[in-house]
């Protein structure tokens, strides 16, 4: 994210405006998330708040484009090219059966010990009654389509 | 000892030594293998870690010791228990009258395995020598495996009333049973069967079993009490087996049940008889437990009439549909024997 506006810089596309203030919001939260200590939780929980952020922040832009239609193509654009969004992310989130999914390392089969997705790829149903799972690449408790 | 064989080497396997408890149910079970991923509990040398998780709600399990520590000993890789038994090792050399021969100290270790490994009579760790001993045993094992004993582990920080994890902790929320002694257990001491107290507690127990064919207050009672007959097994071998120990008035044979009675002329040789055969006797091949009878009911026998248990009345005439909630049920009414 270019921080310098030079008079070079190109203005950002109109409508820029109106998400402006809520990615500056996700951006403020990504830092404290950033900043949080680490004392008192697991070493995979470490990464967790900042998994969660840029997964809303992905699925704002991304609800704001093809759900509601609401930004330009060119808005959308700029927003990927400035990593605002994740665009492999919503990527996924286009396919059939990945429209929750929360994040790609829990598709990621060749990390696995046996060669499968995560445990919140899992349907609920599939799972043991009274389970509750919670995944460690990104705290994820579920992230299965039918769910 | 060569110098080529005192190299040493790692063990690589392609299959863990395991019991049917650290298995689990699941005959599909799934394991992945890491060569040379830990060392050895027993000889601290690098040995292939299995690692798979023994059914539903289970907690993940792993091999513990290298094979060679474990064939040594006969005991699965994970639990530290005897394959053939499932009982630890100090109950089952106690039982078997086994000595540990293993020298503990490295270099010796090594090379009494190495010959361990090249002797063609292997140790015999199936009491074969010993039939009362491996009488005991059987009396000591389980029926079947013991699944209660992969759950997870329990939650020491539950246990300190500070976990924060809730229902997502993998561990047990249960407090731990006031068991100070059984909490100090430690593969090593397990493995060479020195002061195990599972095995301690396992041996005061059975010997307290033993000490229940002591022989009854009532002095008239001079009959044993033999279980575990086969169809072959005639009155005449029963005979001749408890006749060493004293007269034998009769011996009835219940062969349907499998069971028998022999009725001693005197007191004495049946205490004699009880006294030998402590932990179970051999007759034609087939192992057999002993107990003290009972005493026979003097008088004569009253028949009493039964308590009638016959079920619920029969519904009033008229009513076709079943008892649709509890109290049109008569015998919930409280006045009948359930």
């Amino acid at each position: 994210m270019p921080k310098i506006k030079t008079s070079r810089t190109k203005p950002p596309p109109s409508g820029w405006d109106e998400i402006e203030p809520t990615l500056l919001e996700f951006e403020q939260k990504m830092r404290d998330a950033e900043n949080e200590t680490s004392t008192g939780k697991r070493r995979v929980e470490s990464t967790w708040s900042v998994m969660r952020i840029h997964h809303q922040r992905s699925r704002y832009i991304y609800d704001l484009f093809y759900i509601r239609k609401a930004i330009s193509r060119k808005l959308y654009d700029y927003c990927l090219k400035r990593n605002y969004a994740d665009g492999n992310l919503i990527a996924k989130w286009r396919k059939q059966g990945f429209e929750k999914l929360c994040c790609l390392q829990c598709i990621q089969p060749r990390d696995t010990n046996y060669g499968t997705a995560c445990i919140c790829r899992v349907p609920k149903a599939k799972l043991e009654e009274g389970r509750t799972v919670e995944c460690v690449h990104c705290g994820c408790r579920g992230c299965a389509s039918s769910d | 000892m060569s110098k080529n064989e005192s190299l040493q080497t790692w063990e690589d396997s392609e299959f863990p030594i395991l019991c049917e408890t650290c298995l689990g149910e699941n005959p599909y079970v799934r394991m992945t293998k890491e060569r040379f991923g830990k060392e050895c509990k027993v000889c601290a040398k690098p040995f292939t870690v299995f690692r798979w998780l023994p059914g539903r709600g289970m907690r993940y399990k792993k091999t513990e010791i290298c094979q060679s520590c474990a064939k040594l000993k006969n005991v699965c890789q994970t639990c530290i228990l005897d394959l053939e038994h499932g009982l630890p090792v100090q109950v089952r050399d106690s039982a078997l009258g086994l000595e540990d021969a293993a020298p503990r100290d490295d270099i010796n270790r090594r090379h009494y395995m190495e010959n361990q490994a090249r002797t063609d009579t292997p140790l015999d760790f199936s009491g074969r020598a010993n039939p009362a001993g491996r009488e005991m045993l059987k009396r000591m094992a389980r029926r079947g495996p013991y699944y209660e004993r992969n759950k997870p582990h329990l939650c020491s920080f539950f246990a300190k009333g500070t976990c924060t994890r809730g229902n997502e902790c993998p561990y047990r929320h249960e407090l731990p049973k006031a068991d100070g002694e059984l909490a100090k257990q430690n593969i090593i001491d397990r493995y060479h069967g020195t002061n195990d107290p599972v095995a301690k507690r396992m041996l005061a127990r059975s010997s307290a079993k033993v000490d229940g064919l002591a022989p009854p207050d009532d002095k008239s009672i001079a009959s044993l009490f033999l279980v575990g007959l086969t169809a072959e097994t005639s009155a005449d071998d029963i005979k001749g087996y408890f006749y060493a120990y004293g007269e034998v008035k009769s011996v009835n044979v219940v062969p349907a049940k499998g069971c028998a009675f022999v009725n001693f002329k005197t007191r004495a040789g049946a205490e004699a008889a009880a006294q030998a055969v402590i932990g179970g006797c051999v007759i034609g091949g087939k192992s057999i437990r002993v107990a003290w009878g009972r005493a026979r009911p003097k008088g004569p026998r009253a028949d009493a009439p039964k308590p009638t248990t016959a079920g619920a009345p029969p519904p009033p005439p008229g009513s076709t549909r079943a008892m649709a909630y509890p109290s049109q049920d008569p015998t919930a009414q409280g006045a009948q024997p359930k």
